[in-house]
């Protein structure tokens, strides 16, 4: 499990995440809330070793991993899956999805893991020859899950699945994050526009301005008339 | 006239060959980390120096051999090069000149220790093959087939390597999107060292096979990086394809307008095309913005 | 820096080497050098200007000083004009090319821009040497070996009596620092600043890259051909060895003496470098290696160079005095 205690982030000068702290169980889902510009993506971000200047602790399976970089932890088993996607874009589906695979801990695991991702998206398995730049913005988002999962990882860091994604593909992404988590996955997401996602939270943490400004249970936070409204659209 | 023609040719194309060699080299550089290096020439010549150095060593007289021991140290030669003067500039705002200015420097150390080591006389090798095919007035020296041969094959080797090995695959990673390497936990620090080192080892292995054409001088790697740089910018910065088109394309230019006005002029029109070139696309050829 | 700074820097710089002469003025051969300090003091401020400024990576810097002073002195020479104007006719031809060059850049990035400036530097050397440059009277490979000396009012300035010659270059390179202060102090240098930062958003702002880049280059060529032509009336002979990959580099030493971007730190790096490299002169064949050795060493050390190592100190005694 991931153990976050005040964790403060910066970019540059600027002061993003003001001493967060959160958990996740093992094989728990938590979502994460809140407006746009919050800080959000840099909690994932930091998790994951993407952001450079971060104080404070994070704990994965009682060892301290802060400050560690993203090679360190995507070979411990926590893969961040980015917003914009970041895909390798003159690169085929199959090449993308190897280099999912690149941590020194997933390379065993490379076959396995394809054919796991490839079940969980057919559709990906059609398309194993096509370049990433002609994909449609769906067929990215799930590239980029799929990489995500093939690093082998314990935890994911989603964010924003649904960003640029149509309506009836948002089920899509529920129905997978599901799965995953039913494998075994422990799971931390940002995400506010997929209800099926919000129901499937163990836990939901509402960052407003740096700061967690409420963390609960989805029948807790259906209990404040203010969250209620704004995030879960109720 | 006919025989003369096929003459420019051919030798546009073994010059094109060895070029798309070096070029490919230094474009690799630029795709994946931005940087310019400027002691590129320095580089071809010390593989000149090198295979110089092996050959008067009785017991390394081969050029297998000399092949098997140079690229070794070229490759270490360049990784730390990378290391220790390019990657600390890394973190400023204006990495981009200091590379320039860093490597410039090192070119300038590197150019005038080879004259006070070597002398400033040139140094040639033993040809790799010799003979020659005739076949009337049409003459084919084997030393010329071995030189196009081993440009294309390392060519070939490089881009299977690029394809198909891990760390090929990832550098493409980091040219085309350095953020998504880092998701995916690719040390990006040390996909630059490596394609640094890569380069390093291609534009010495260029250095090794010409110097038996056009012998090895302290200063006789500028014109190789002009030539490396002119082709890297005519086929697009960072594009590898366009890279060895441009280097064919330059290739045969030189042969013909060297041919036709005289050698003086092959810098001037070389020069001349890839202006024209670049005002109608100023990213080249095949190359992407940004 | 702030510009008062800035101009309080270049005062008390300009002060010191005002009275240099009093010291040295007996030694000609001291003079001489610092002749040469003035001289490359205009054309690396003119480099940091458009590169360390306008953050254009302009590479044709050598190139234009040469073109200035070749055609310096074939205008005197062909056409009988006095050096005193042929200068300044060498400065607008300069600048011309220097617009020339420009126009092409404008469209292009970083190293590219890198390699057309620096392609008219290569170029230069077999157009000078070539039929061309012989039919315009460059002498060829020879070179140009007897140049009229700098004459004013019917004054002569003479090399074997160097003082004037220094205070007239002193007053150039003061003009000429001057105007590049008022360059960087005006909206010109907050426009380079804003293109610089943010070039897309400056040009949201209406900052138009075009004009400014352009007119850049062709202030930054009118200052270095001219002082390339007041050179060439100083040493009486030209060649195209000025073009070699040695005297590039000394500019750039400056350069990373001095601070990029940090004018008047390239006037502070001229001086250095001119007198350390000629004090490394004894050494022979050693001497390049050890100033490429110098700017590998110094890029790592001193990044900001000597300006930015007074910043920080200046910084740091602020800090300690309000604590």
């Amino acid at each position: 499990m991931i153990k976050i205690h005040d964790l403060n982030a910066y970019y540059d000068d600027f002061h993003v995440l003001k001493n967060v702290s959160l958990e996740v169980g093992k094989g728990e889902v938590a979502v994460m809330l809140g407006p746009n510009g919050h800080g959000k993506s840099t909690v994932l971000k930091s998790i994951c070793g993407l952001v450079e200047k971060v104080t404070g602790n994070i704990t994965w399976s009682g060892e301290e991993i802060i400050g560690l970089g993203a090679e360190k932890l995507v070979n411990k088993g926590i893969t961040y899956i980015a917003e914009n996607r970041e895909l390798f874009p003159e690169m085929t589906v199959m090449e993308n999805l190897k280099l999912g695979a690149y941590s020194q801990s997933a390379r065993p695991h490379e076959k396995e893991n394809l054919e796991k991702v490839f079940s969980l998206f057919p559709r990906l398995a059609d398309r194993r020859k096509q370049l990433a730049s002609t994909m449609s913005g769906g067929e990215a988002r799930m590239l980029a899950i799929a990489r995500g999962l093939m690093s082998n990882a314990d935890f994911l860091a989603i964010d924003e699945p649904s960003l640029g994604l149509q309506p009836n593909l948002r089920d899509e992404v529920a129905r997978i994050i599901k799965e995953i988590n039913t494998q075994g996955m422990t799971v931390l997401v940002v995400e506010q526009n997929i209800p099926q996602i919000t129901e499937l939270a163990d836990k939901l943490y509402v960052l407003e301005e740096g700061k967690i400004s409420f963390e609960g249970s989805r029948e807790e936070a259906l209990g404040d008339d203010h969250l209620k409204e704004i995030f879960l659209g109720m | 006239m006919f025989i003369e023609i096929i003459d420019v040719i051919i030798s546009g194309l073994i010059n094109g060959s060895v070029y798309a060699l070096m070029a490919v080299g230094l474009t690799l550089i630029y795709g994946v980390s931005k940087a310019f290096n400027f002691a590129y020439g320095s580089f071809y010549s010390m593989g000149g120096y090198i295979a110089f150095l092996l050959f008067g060593i009785s017991f390394f007289n081969n050029y297998l051999i000399v092949f098997c021991l140079a690229a070794p140290v070229l490759l270490i030669f360049g990784f730390f090069i990378e290391k220790l003067l390019v990657a600390p500039l890394r973190k400023r705002d204006d990495w981009e000149v200091k590379v320039m200015m860093i490597t410039l420097g090192l070119a300038l150390f590197l150019d005038n220790s080879y004259q006070v080591v070597f002398g400033a006389r040139m140094k040639s090798l033993p040809s790799i093959l010799e003979g020659s095919f005739e076949m009337g007035e049409f003459i084919l020296s084997y030393q010329d087939v071995v030189i196009f041969i081993f440009s294309l094959g390392g060519i070939l080797i490089f881009r299977w390597f690029l394809n198909n090995t891990r760390t090929g695959m990832s550098v493409r990673a980091v040219a085309q999107n350095p953020a998504g390497a880092q998701i995916v936990g690719i040390p990006k620090e040390f996909v630059f060292a490596a394609t640094f080192a890569i380069s390093t080892v291609m534009v010495g292995m260029g250095g090794i096979l010409l110097a038996q054409k056009y012998f090895i001088t302290p200063a006789g790697g500028w014109d190789i990086l002009v030539k490396a740089w002119v082709i890297t910018a005519f086929g697009g910065m960072g594009s590898i394809k366009g890279g060895l088109y441009a280097a064919f394309i330059v290739g045969m230019l030189e042969a013909f307008v060297g041919w036709y006005f005289g050698m003086t002029w092959t810098l001037i029109a070389l020069f001349a095309v890839l202006l024209t070139t670049l005002a109608v696309r100023p990213q080249g050829l095949m190359g992407k913005w940004g | 820096m702030e510009h008062k700074r800035i101009t309080v820097f270049l005062a008390i710089i300009w002060g010191v080497v005002a009275i240099l002469p009093l010291f040295f003025g007996s030694t000609n051969f001291i003079m001489h050098i610092l002749i040469m300090c003035l001289i490359w003091s205009v054309v690396a401020s003119c480099w940091d200007l458009i590169m360390g400024f306008a953050g254009i990576f302009s590479f044709g810097q050598v190139a234009f000083f040469v073109i200035g002073s070749y055609s310096s002195a074939i205008i005197s020479a062909r056409l009988g004009v006095p050096p005193v104007f042929s200068v300044f006719i060498a400065g607008i031809f300069t600048a011309g090319l220097g617009v020339l060059v420009g126009l092409p850049c404008l469209k292009l990035k970083g190293a590219y821009i890198a390699l057309v400036t620096f392609a008219v530097h290569m170029i230069l050397e077999p157009v000078l040497k070539g039929d061309i440059g012989r039919a315009l009277g460059t002498g060829g490979a020879r070179g140009i070996l007897t140049i009229a000396p700098m004459n004013i009012f019917g004054y002569t300035f003479t090399s074997s009596d160097p003082i004037p010659y220094f205070y007239l270059l002193f007053l150039v390179a003061v003009v000429c620092s001057v105007i590049i202060l008022m360059v960087i102090k005006s909206h010109w240098g907050t426009a380079f600043l804003a293109l610089k930062d943010a070039e897309e958003f400056a040009s949201c702002l209406g900052v138009s890259a075009f004009k400014y880049k352009l007119m850049v280059f062709a202030l930054t060529s009118f200052l270095t051909g001219m002082i390339g032509g007041f050179y060439a009336h100083y040493v009486g002979m030209l060649s195209t060895r000025m073009l070699g990959i040695d005297l590039f580099v000394t500019l750039m030493i400056i350069l990373v003496i001095g601070g990029v971007g940090k004018f008047p730190g390239a006037v502070i790096g001229a001086f250095i470098t001119i007198a350390v490299n000629e004090m490394l002169s004894p050494l022979g064949s050693y001497r390049p290696i050890i100033l490429g050795g110098l700017v590998v060493v110094l890029v790592l050390a001193l990044p900001d160079g000597i300006t930015g190592l007074f910043e920080k100190m200046f910084s740091e005694k602020k800090q300690g005095l309000s604590h």
